[in-house]
């Protein structure tokens, strides 16, 4: 069927098309915007793969949530470019000597030998209408891989634990009210009664 | 199965070339006349005090990560109701142990005041 | 369905794993208790983690799980595996930890560090190490790894007012990441030719594939890479010096001597239980990596002056003998390996030990200078000192002797022999700056006549740290053979 491969190399060439932007764009805010369209590229491979499950929770997560946080961190660093700018031009001969080296490594060993490209593989069996991607990695995930899962959970409490360890700090200069304690005052508190003794006048 | 994605994938198409077309026209059709009092930054009549970029507080991102936390943890949730009538017990236990992982870590936040904001 | 739900549920999959559930029940704990303890009554928290240790070490070594004959078990559909080599590594672990906490609590006082996420980050930390110990699936490892990792990067920069711990932390970060995604790509194509995670899965198809299927060398290059990484062999080591240098001592101590030992059961777990069969094609991998790391790593220590850069390339040099154990891929081979892995652990745990007792007035003894004249200020921890750097030179009668040789004999054993002479001369060559700080210790003056202080725990701890150095070297008999009988 040409139309998922057309739809396949549509997306693959706007995935690495964005993931060349990401780098190369001034502003680090359309950066993180191109990231965006990188993940939503891959995405969308993955839907072709038929894994929806991946392909929702990459948007989800990373286009909804981690994308955020990536804005965050970009406007928070209010950093200047120029200076890393200069970095990367003076490194970038001996980067893409590398990379061109590493590629031509990779095609040789994939094309020459032979045994890599996708003619090497039978394509997977295209699944049922009523096939639900979803529902079969919860019936894997919770009993097959249950202790990487719960180990996954480990390891999103570790986060929490790192993320206030490090950037919690504690104002003791901020005022603040605790509604508790504002409940729970009670007169005495507030009011001091002061029995004094009447005046009494003063003989001139 | 594919086959029903076939009209997001429409969407998707109609949706780019409308967004290209209409800024195409905009910018081939529009009048440009640029001056230099038009291009230059405008603050109130002022000369620009600062940078358009200025630091957040850290406080955000504190924010920001625990949400994605959580919101990590809701995806999860996902395959697993899904898949539940076929895991009976032991899957409503595995879970169990995956939100008592959480949950104590949102003690923990909370306790810590992490969610105040001062 | 998957045929293994009533195997999760089985109460003999959770006696398995009591070790690492009562590691992490106490994390939680300490978590807690933190919550509503005064500030200075922060010394609980030590206690607790010094407590987490000691009952880890007795739930592990209890021992029984074993079925007759059998010397591997299996839990949560053979995701995690319990053996004798595992059980070895984590116990030590414990042991170099309680030791970490005993020279970290000294320093994180002075340097009004004393928090309690030091402690829950580290068993966090410790969770990792034994995950990854017990790993026998591909998800497991990356996730035990992870688990490390992230743990490791926030104890980096737990001290947020350094500027130099921030930069360490960023730089051990990006890289690791890096790695870790290394590591995930290689699985990947491992997973895409064999079809299964499971390691013993793996192992049979690997062995059946052989070195003529190119998807799984492929994916092997990759892991090795992931491996060498965490390891931190050359050229993968750029993160060491830095992160060595730039994170809290007390930190730098933690990273130097409990994951290495980590590393190494993972480099067992995925190359020879794993990718067994492929023996000749990740020996020649290792082998450069070994040579590399024992020849940059003895000649860039030796420029250093500053003694936590200095122990970072000696680290590269001592997991470079430490690869040098694993390439013949024999029994006697990985027992050598671990051993030297064990060794390791102890002695820098011991050196970093000397460079937070120096340390004083918030100040950190990171320059080589601050050794200068030690013999006079306090014999005791020079003799100390100087055990632990003649153990690291591998100094006959030492500790580390009996590793080196081990290791280069095992080398020798499978007619490695170029390799062997070459980790011989440039161990002599490392020689020389280990016996440089033994010489700035005894010959000349001190910079400071300041006496010494530490708290009685920490000199217990030193003492016995550095007496273990002749200790084992002199009864070493039996560590070994602990060593060598986990991988019959």
């Amino acid at each position: 069927m040409p139309i998922i491969e057309i739809t396949f190399y549509l997306f693959a060439a706007v995935l690495v098309g964005a993931a060349v932007m990401v780098i190369s764009v001034r502003n680090p805010v359309y950066a993180a915007l191109f990231l965006v369209l990188t993940f939503f590229s891959a995405a969308a491979l993955w839907l072709l793969l038929e894994v929806e499950f991946l392909a929702i929770v990459l948007v989800l997560v990373y286009v909804g949530a981690v994308m955020v946080l990536f804005l965050f961190v970009v406007m928070m660093l209010d950093i200047n470019l120029a200076p890393l700018k200069e970095g990367f031009i003076r490194y970038l001969p001996a980067a893409i000597t590398v990379a061109v080296v590493m590629a031509v490594e990779l095609m040789m060993v994939l094309w020459v030998r032979g045994k890599f490209g996708s003619e090497a593989f039978e394509s997977p069996v295209p699944h049922p209408p009523d096939y639900n991607n979803t529902k079969e990695v919860g019936e894997w995930l919770y009993t097959q891989y249950m202790l990487p899962f719960e180990v996954a959970g480990i390891i999103l409490l570790v986060a929490i634990i790192a993320a206030v360890a490090l950037t919690l700090r504690r104002r003791p200069e901020a005022k603040r009210q605790d509604p508790a304690r504002q409940v729970q005052v009670k007169r005495d508190d507030r009011i001091r009664m002061v029995k004094m003794k009447s005046e009494t006048k003063v003989e001139e | 199965m594919l086959a029903e994605y076939f009209p997001i994938l429409v969407f998707l198409g109609v949706s780019t070339m409308l967004g290209v077309v209409l800024l195409g026209l905009g910018s081939l059709l529009g009048p440009r006349r640029p001056s230099s009092e038009k291009l230059s930054p405008y603050e109130c009549g002022f000369e620009a005090f600062e940078d358009t970029r200025s630091k957040f507080d850290v406080r955000y991102y504190l924010v920001a990560i625990l949400f994605i936390i959580f919101d990590l943890e809701i995806a999860y949730f996902i395959p697993w109701a899904l898949a539940l009538d076929t895991l009976g017990t032991f899957g409503l236990f595995a879970m169990v142990i995956f939100v008592v992982e959480l949950v104590i870590g949102f003690f923990f936040v909370w306790k810590k005041g992490a969610l105040e904001w001062e | 369905m998957n045929g293994s739900l009533l195997d999760s549920v089985n109460i003999g999959n959770w006696m398995l794993i009591a070790p690492e559930l009562w590691v992490l029940t106490m994390t939680c704990v300490i978590l807690f208790v933190d919550l509503y303890i005064k500030e200075e009554r922060r010394g609980i928290i030590h206690l607790l983690g010094m407590i987490t240790l000691i009952f880890a070490a007795i739930i592990t070594l209890r021992g029984g799980y074993l079925e007759e004959g059998a010397t591997q078990a299996f839990a949560f559909n053979d995701t995690f595996v319990r053996d004798r080599m595992g059980d070895v590594l984590k116990a030590f672990s414990y042991l170099v930890l309680a030791g970490v906490y005993t020279y970290a609590k000294f320093y994180m006082r002075q340097f009004s560090l004393f928090r309690s996420d030091f402690y829950t980050l580290s068993l966090e930390a410790l969770l990792g190490i034994m995950l990854l110990i017990s790993a026998n699936n591909l998800v497991m490892v990356y996730l035990g790894l992870e688990l490390l990792a992230l743990a490791s990067y926030a104890l980096v920069a737990f001290d947020r007012g350094s500027q130099r711990a921030s930069e360490a932390a960023m730089k051990y970060f990006v890289l690791g990441s890096m790695a870790s995604g290394i590591l995930l790509y290689g699985m990947s194509m491992i997973y895409g030719a064999t079809g299964s995670l499971d390691l013993a899965e793996i192992s049979t198809a690997a062995a059946a594939a052989g070195s003529g299927d190119i998807i799984l060398l492929f994916g092997m290059v990759f892991l090795v890479v992931g491996i060498a990484f965490k390891l931190g062999v050359v050229p993968f080591h750029m993160w060491i010096p830095d992160v060595y240098h730039g994170a809290p001592a007390a930190v730098t101590l933690f990273i130097a001597a409990v994951p290495k030992m980590a590393a190494f059961a993972m480099a067992y777990r995925l190359l020879q239980s794993g990718l067994g069969g492929l023996h000749v094609d990740w020996m020649q991998m290792l082998a450069v990596l070994a040579v590399l790391s024992i020849m940059a790593g003895n000649l860039a220590a030796i420029a250093q002056t500053n003694i936590k850069r200095m122990l970072a390339y000696s680290t590269i040099s001592h997991m470079g003998f430490v690869l040098l154990g694993m390439l013949p891929g024999t029994a006697t081979g990985f027992g050598a390996a671990m051993y030297y892995v064990i060794v390791y652990s102890l002695m820098s745990a011991a050196a970093f030990g000397m460079v937070i007792l120096l340390s004083h007035h918030g100040v950190e003894a990171e320059k080589l200078d601050d050794f200068k004249g030690l013999n006079r200020r306090n014999p005791w921890y020079a003799a100390i000192m100087a055990m632990v750097m003649f153990s690291m030179a591998g100094v006959p009668i030492f500790v580390g002797f009996f590793a080196k040789w081990l290791v280069i004999k095992a080398a020798l054993d499978a007619g490695l022999m170029w390799l062997a002479l070459l980790a011989v001369i440039f161990s002599v060559v490392g020689a020389f700056y280990y016996l440089r700080v033994v010489k700035l210790m005894y010959f000349d003056e001190p910079l400071a006549e300041s006496s010494i202080e530490a708290p009685v725990d920490f000199r217990a701890a030193i003492s016995i740290n550095g007496i273990l150095m002749i200790g084992l070297g002199i009864f070493s008999s039996a560590l070994i053979s602990v060593c060598m009988s986990s991988f019959t």
